[in-house]
């Protein structure tokens, strides 16, 4: 039984005590080797974590990150009251099983072997699908996507005509996109009204972003360009048209400079020729679309969505770092697509 | 074993050799005719090659940049996830070509890697930088096998003369003074025989 929205909340907040500061994450990322990380953090709450693995150590860092977040997040849910747990399940399994299921549909796409892409899968158990063992060791992409009919992820297998007209992924990737912030909407009437906004404000942030930069990435392409109706079918702040003109126009900067703040500068980047820096930018949005939440409410669901959403985005920075450090990646070369060390 | 053995000190052998030195001197020529082409074919690719490689370092360097973008903001899992959705990769030929008789190795590129479908924006921008390099290495690496080969053409080429001028070429010359000797040894001697001969017919006669 769950012990109440109050003991989640106030857990949240001591959790929070938890997490890596900006100056201990700037310090992470200057450590001059991966041994050298390993033993930093070895000082946080992660303690010390194994570098030892058969194969690539950043891939094997990067599950380990990945297995914390989850940890932190199901020792939330188990602690939050029904609605709430359910949501945050919902809300963080449909987007890593999105994940999931693109990594599955690249790979037989490209005619992976099945062990490479179970490699490549985020370690969690199958939320909506039965297995993606079953689902990566199909015969085909089409055998793939069709057994997931009878799932939530059903309507993928019409998008397989419009794969095979194009000989390309996109449609299943986007239907899939599609499918889980569908997904999470629905998840989100779990909620009371009140708590839905938070969310709601970073799916739609995240989606705006990804839509615009689809749309950038069409504009090279204009006469293999596909309708933006087909790419596009759920837009929010950055309205169809206004993705139409990106895909249409010669100067990206004046779209930009006319979408409404914080998308304008969001996406400086785009014509700045730096677009790895838009995420970064994107998560420091959504970093401070939850701190503000927390600040709005500090004693509701606010405080626990931002306690995971800064567990998300330290799981991110952390597989930056790693990888950054297995390659030998100076530290002033990473630090400004990180969140964390650049928060104010 | 002294170098005129087996030498005939005849009139016909005489001019054979001097045939013979004819073409080698003309080869000398031809040799060093090729030596100082490939002299200045070397000395203008090591210019090019410089500039090249310190512009192919520069675009490197851009490049790497936004690959490790791409990693730390994608994952280096979603990264190579995607990279592996691509279907072609680059496919090339080695053919065969020659300056000056030099032999080098054209790459030839048949297929290059599509990445527009499938990428991640991020993605694709990185890969397009590496892909933007990749037939400058390719050239760059064409240019380096090609300015060896030359290098080494120029040293065989330079052994080869330095060996007509030096050993063959006075060799044949040391042949064809001791023919010429040994025929106006012979002339002499025939002169002096028939000298003789003539004086004893003469005494004979009188």
């Amino acid at each position: 039984m769950s012990p109440g929205l109050s003991y989640v909340v106030i857990k949240s907040h001591s959790l929070m005590a938890d997490l890596l500061t900006p100056e201990q994450m700037r310090a992470l990322a200057q450590q001059e080797t991966l041994e050298l990380f390993v033993e930093q953090l070895a000082g946080t709450s992660y303690g010390r974590i194994s570098t030892e693995t058969d194969g690539d150590v950043s891939l094997a860092l990067e599950k380990v990150f990945y297995q914390k977040f989850i940890e932190r997040m199901m020792g939330i849910v188990d602690l939050a009251p029904t609605n709430i747990g359910d949501f945050l399940q919902s809300y963080y399994y449909l987007r890593f099983e999105a994940i999931n299921l693109k990594r599955i549909v690249r790979g037989k796409f490209s005619g992976l072997p099945t062990s490479k892409i179970i490699d490549f899968l985020i370690p969690i158990t199958p939320y909506r699908v039965e297995s993606y063992e079953k689902i990566a060791g199909a015969e085909t992409l089409h055998d793939a996507v069709r057994q997931l009919e009878g799932t939530q992820y059903e309507p993928l297998v019409s998008s397989l005509e419009l794969s095979e007209k194009y000989d390309a992924l996109w449609p299943v990737e986007i239907a899939l996109n599609y499918l889980s912030a569908r997904g999470i909407f629905k998840s989100l009437e779990r909620l009371p009204q009140s708590d839905r906004g938070l969310v709601r404000r970073i799916v739609q942030a995240e989606a705006d972003v990804e839509n615009f930069l689809v749309a950038a990435k069409q504009r090279g392409a204009r006469e293999n360009a596909h309708s933006p109706e087909e790419m596009f079918p759920t837009t929010y702040d950055i309205s169809l048209d206004m993705l139409r003109e990106a895909m249409e126009t010669d100067d990206l900067r004046a779209v930009i400079q006319g979408l409404n703040p914080p998308y304008n500068e969001i996406l400086t980047p785009l014509y700045e020729g730096d677009v790895a820096l838009i995420r970064s930018r994107l998560r420091q949005h959504v970093y401070d679309i939850a701190r503000r939440g927390r600040a709005a409410n500090d004693f509701g669901f606010n405080v626990v969505m931002a306690y995971l959403v800064f567990s998300e985005i330290e799981k991110n920075d952390l597989v930056g770092i790693a990888w950054g450090k297995t390659q030998g990646i100076a530290a002033e070369d990473m630090l400004k697509y990180l969140t964390i060390p650049n928060y104010p | 074993m002294s170098a005129t053995t087996g030498i005939r000190p005849t009139k016909g052998f005489l001019m054979e050799m001097k045939r013979r030195i004819g073409f080698i001197e003309k080869g000398t020529e031809f040799l060093k005719l090729k030596r100082d082409h490939l002299a200045k074919e070397l000395t203008s690719s090591i210019d090019v090659l410089k500039g090249r490689r310190s512009k192919l370092l520069e675009e490197l360097q851009v490049a790497y940049r936004g690959v490790t973008a791409a990693y730390i903001s994608l994952g280096p899992t979603e990264v190579r996830s995607q990279a592996s959705a691509l279907k072609s990769s680059l496919e090339i030929e080695v053919l065969p070509r020659s300056t000056m008789g030099v032999r080098y190795p054209f790459i030839k590129v048949d297929k290059e890697p599509q990445i527009a479908g499938e990428l991640d924006i991020t993605l694709s921008e990185a890969a397009e930088k590496v892909l933007g390099i990749l037939n400058v290495i390719i050239q760059l690496a064409e240019f380096e096998s090609r300015a060896e080969r030359i290098a080494d053409e120029l040293g065989k080429t330079n052994r080869k003369v330095n060996a007509l001028e030096n050993t063959i070429i006075p060799s044949y010359r040391g042949i064809i003074k001791f023919i010429e000797d040994k025929l106006d040894e012979e002339s002499l001697e025939e002169l002096v025989r028939m000298k003789l001969i003539g004086g004893a017919l003469a005494r004979r006669r009188g």
